[in-house]
């Protein structure tokens, strides 16, 4: 019984070419999508979950609060002493380990052979917490001598050209020696530890000051905390809050921890509360993904439903030779599955073909695990699901006939409720298509429009390099040779890059403060020439300069530190931060530094001479950028030896703000594309389908004198106007959700009239050309072919 | 074998009932030939409908086998189909994407019978019907005569105790329309079976045994060929 039918649904599909391919690519298509999302949902979802212990594995956060009590930010980190004090005190604490901040990319070199590479300090309790392989070394000795280092394979491979290195030295920072104690396997993309190289943390203690000071007041490391099996995280939390109180006289516990596998996907915090993260990039990528998919199989459903007239008499002669309604729905739903399996193996190849490029745009490192059962399970999962939702409908359809009616008539008319679900699912399929296509401009409209918002600075030939190394005590020498050699024209360094996102403080005080301040302010470090070199408009004061050496103690502040602060007349002005008296000498206008999607925090410029990490340089306009950058490069690295020169265009470090939104731009345009390509695919088929039942008609027409257009209009008006039906649905419910969308922003654009234009006609435009070529084609045939047949 | 009790068929429409069938009463036995006559708009192929339970009469009783069949769910009349009613369409209704052997063997599968019984009893078909080389071709690829014959072999292969034949020899030339009713007489004779055929001809009515002649949904003369033609 299967076996036969599985040859008639072979044959019915060899039959009907064109709705097979129709069907086959439309839905490959749509399968292709799923499974991309398959592949990406797994990636984020085994985030940090690929230890053993991963569910015990917590990290610490802090909450930030003003005065009120009211939590303003939360993030993660913690300060020095947390991390011994509850390894000392709270029992349930199996394994604790202290790390720095994100991505430090410090200088390791083998000789001659030098790069500069992600490092990360920890504890040794971090290896027990994540279960590393190690090619070579011992885990339980890894880390417990200060000078030594554990390599990834990979790093091991690009500094040693093999992973056999285990006791080799390395030398860290062009200061220290460091002994390989261990070569591990590359930790696995999507893991928020990403490191290419470890060193214990009692190596950091000796480098780094703030990492030696043990204190409750310096948030500027993280800590990993492994619970005792069983633990309950909320009496942790109790217990941590007693233990902050105790130390730091907290009147609220600032520190809590969190599962560390749920940062990823609900790291988002507002008010102390979880409100996402990556799961809503999830939720968007799905919702996609199964439009996608949906508009697929209502191709199918319509193309199965269109063909019910030839059906019927099958299931009409089935029924009186025995058939019962299930053996028919079993039929036809081994037919949709039959399809789906053809469809199922296109779109994995598509997947293979498109996952590099897909990678490549979401900076993922994902690939099809076909050996992993899981996959497999899932793919058989999909495959059944699609063939059930497309299968299902025509198969209780069709099932449903009753003999003598569809054996009587030979070609009966489809029922009025019959086509009026085939039109809702067209309007249904182009609704989804239209609001696609309005996504997609508006995510253009409103990058172009946060792009072409003034910077605030001149962004043309200024660069910026890491301060490294020598550069750090060589920077007069360097900035006198760069000046000299007419490559740069004026350049500072300072603690922070000129796009940063960090040192938002509110210990601020004015003259005429009403009450404490609960604004956030943004502190940032520079030495002389700071407006100068980027072209930030000062209006009031002066910049830094040499001239005066009462400038340690001057600040430059933004227009909207002065608005806020509500000063009349700023400079001459004495504020104070934290304990520091600091004079204003002069007001310039804000500039896109964080997000430049929103109003920025005030900021206060310090001249500080003390935190040498970014020098920013404006290059002589009056040479090519080529040889300005060349020649930077050529002088940096005689000065700097040890490190790679690492020269990035300002321009380009603003364009990279635009990730995200670029991505979802992307996305939204494949997508978008793709739901237009198989809904007129369906389209296309439906018309078709339709010319072909009606070619007598149209016969008949043309004998009794039906012109051309007048066929065209018959055939393609109702197409059409489903059309214009989705239409007026899907444009008040994108501009709804696109509107709210938009509000995400602080600066945002509008949805304009021309959107909505465009994404109307453009669609019209398209079923247009699609149905009217094949009306066309019907209605220019010779009607004699047309009433030849009976 | 068959009772019909009083049927009555007709549409309600604006009111006014429109008759297909009135007080048909009759009683058909195991082993008879029947064909029902009349001309166009007479009832002939509602009768014929309602005997293969394919319609349900308005009003009437109707016993198949011993058994009130007037309103019976889909399942059991699929279950009756299977095993004792084989229908033969005028427009022969075979499965187009099915090979000749496929189509015959269609039935046997609807009723579960084991694969070496299956493929006996579809070479005996092909084989006693003379269309073995036909086998492998599409109903598309015969000529009319040559599909009434898959379709009259797919009714037959699944056993069944009634035949019932709506026009069918109806789209076929004479000599094949002979050749038909010869094979239906020979299946009545020796197989015993009950054929029920509607029917123009007074010659394909010939090869039965009684002729019901129907007239605006009324029967108006029920002929016993035999004894009218044996004095």
């Amino acid at each position: 019984m299967f076996k036969l039918n599985l040859t008639i649904a072979l044959r019915n599909l060899w039959k009907n070419k064109v709705s097979s391919f129709i069907n086959v690519i439309g839905l490959a298509i749509g399968l292709a999508a799923c499974l991309m999302l398959l592949i990406y949902v797994f990636y984020e979802w085994n985030f940090d979950k690929q230890s053993k212990n991963a569910d015990s594995i917590y990290t610490a956060l802090t909450n930030v609060r003003d005065n009120s009590g009211k939590i303003m930010v939360t993030f993660e980190g913690t300060t020095t002493a947390f991390a011994p004090a509850l390894k000392e005190e709270i029992p349930e604490v199996k394994y604790i380990s202290r790390l720095n901040y994100g991505s430090d990319r410090n200088l390791i070199a083998n000789g001659q052979n030098s790069f500069k590479k992600l490092a990360k300090f920890a504890d040794p309790d971090f290896l027990k917490m994540y279960d590393y392989q190690f090619i070579y070394g011992d885990p339980g000795t890894a880390m417990s001598d200060p000078n030594s280092i554990i390599l990834t394979e990979g790093t091991a491979q690009t500094l040693f050209g093999s992973k056999d290195v285990l006791n080799k030295t390395i030398r860290f920072r062009d200061q220290f020696d460091l002994k390989i104690t261990g070569v591990i396997k590359d930790p696995p993309a999507n893991s928020s530890n990403q490191f290419d190289y470890l060193i214990p943390w009692s190596f950091y203690q000796t480098i780094d000051a703030d990492a030696k000071d043990i204190n409750w007041t310096n948030y500027s490391i993280n800590a990993l905390v492994s619970l005792n099996p069983g633990a309950n995280v909320d009496v942790v939390n109790t217990k941590i809050a007693a233990l902050l109180k105790k130390h730091d006289n907290q009147k609220y516990p600032a520190q809590f921890l969190y599962p560390l596998s749920k940062m990823h996907l609900y790291g988002k915090f507002e008010e102390g509360k979880s409100v996402g993260g990556a799961i809503e990039k999830i939720w968007l990528f799905m919702g996609l993904a199964i439009g996608i998919l949906l508009i697929a199989c209502i191709n199918f459903m319509n193309m199965a439903t269109a063909k019910s007239e030839k059906r019927a008499k099958e299931v009409g002669i089935k029924k009186t030779i025995g058939a019962t309604r299930s053996s028919l729905i079993l039929q036809f739903l081994t037919e949709s599955l039959v399809l789906t399996i053809f469809s199922v193996l296109m779109a994995i190849a598509l997947v293979e073909l498109c996952l590099p490029a897909f990678n490549n745009l979401l900076g993922t490192d994902m690939h099809l695990p076909y050996l992993q059962g899981y996959i497999l399970l899932w793919i058989v999962g999909i495959v059944l699901f699609t063939g059930f939702v497309a299968g299902s409908y025509p198969a209780f359809y069709l099932s449903s006939f009753n003999p003598v009616e569809t054996l009587r008539r030979k070609t009966g008319k489809a029922k009025f409720l019959n086509i009026g679900f085939r039109q809702i699912l067209i309007v249904g399929q182009f609704c989804f298509t239209i609001m696609l296509i309005i996504a997609t401009l508006v995510i253009y409209k409103q990058i172009q429009y946060v792009k072409n918002r003034p910077l605030g600075i001149d962004a043309n030939a200024l660069v910026e390099m890491p301060q490294d190394g020598a550069l750090k005590t060589r920077f007069n020498e360097l900035r006198e040779r760069l000046l000299k050699s007419g490559a740069v024209t004026s350049m500072y360094y300072s603690y922070s890059g000129l796009a940063h996102h960090d040192n938002n403080f509110s210990g601020m005080r004015w003259p005429g403060m009403k009450e404490e301040n609960t604004v956030l302010f943004n502190k940032v470090f520079t030495t002389v020439d700071f407006i100068k070199t980027t072209g930030l408009k000062l209006t009031d004061g002066r910049d830094f300069s040499e001239k005066y050496a009462s400038d340690s103690a001057a600040v430059l502040i933004s227009k909207s530190a002065v608005k806020t602060m509500g000063l009349t007349d700023p400079v001459g002005k004495v504020l104070q931060v934290f304990s520091d008296k600091v004079t204003v000498i002069g007001v310039f206008e804000d500039y896109v530094w964080d997000s430049p999607y929103k109003a920025n925090n005030p900021m206060i410029v310090n001249l500080n001479k003390k935190y040498p990490n970014v020098i920013t340089m404006r290059l002589n306009a009056q040479r090519g950028l080529q040889e300005n950058v060349e020649t930077i490069e050529r002088i940096t690295k005689q000065l700097n030896p040890a490190y790679p020169v690492e020269v990035s265009f300002i321009s380009s470090v603003y364009g990279d703000m635009f990730k995200q939104e670029k991505i979802l731009g992307v996305l939204s345009n494949i997508f978008g594309a793709l739901a237009v390509f198989i809904s007129c695919l369906g389209l296309f088929g439906l018309v078709a389908y339709s010319a072909e039942q009606r070619t007598k008609e149209f016969g008949v027409r043309k004998v009794l004198g039906a012109s051309v257009y007048s066929l065209m209009q018959l055939l393609s008006l109702s197409f059409i106007k489903m059309i214009a039906f989705a239409i007026l649905i899907a444009v008040p419910l994108a501009y709804y959700g696109m509107g709210i969308w938009l509000q995400k922003f602080e600066f945002h654009t509008s949805i304009s009239w021309w959107i909505i234009t465009v994404a109307a006609l453009g669609t019209l435009l398209i079923a247009f050309l699609t149905v009217s070529y094949q009306a066309y084609k019907t209605a220019t045939s010779n009607p004699v072919d047309a009433l030849k047949y009976e | 074998m068959i009772k019909l009790q009083n049927i009555e068929k007709y549409y309600a429409a604006k009111g006014l009932k429109s008759y297909i069938l009135r007080h048909v009463s009759t009683t058909i036995n195991q082993g008879e030939f029947v064909s029902i006559m009349g001309p166009s708009g007479a009832g002939k192929s509602t009768l014929l409908n309602i005997l293969g339970m394919l319609e349900e009469p308005t009003y009437g009783t109707y016993e198949f086998m011993g058994e009130d069949v007037t309103s019976l769910n889909e399942r059991k009349r699929i279950e009756l189909y299977r095993n004792h009613i084989g229908f033969v369409f005028q427009a022969y209704h075979l499965i187009d994407e099915m090979t000749v052997a496929e189509n015959i063997e269609a039935p046997l599968l609807y009723k579960k019978i084991g694969s070496a019984e299956r493929r006996s009893r579809v070479a005996d078909m092909l084989d006693r019907f003379n269309i073995v080389g036909k086998k492998d071709l599409f109903p598309n690829q015969l000529s009319g005569g040559q599909q009434q014959l898959v379709g009259i072999a797919r009714a037959l292969a699944a056993q069944p105790s009634i035949i019932l034949a709506d026009e069918p020899t109806g789209n076929l030339q004479s000599a094949q329309a002979l050749q038909i009713m010869d094979l239906f007489k020979k299946l009545n004779e020796e197989e015993n079976i009950t054929v029920i055929q509607v029917t123009h001809s007074e010659v394909n009515a010939g090869y039965g045994s009684r002729i019901l002649h129907l007239l605006d949904g009324v029967i108006k003369e029920d002929v016993n060929l035999s004894e009218s033609l044996k004095p």
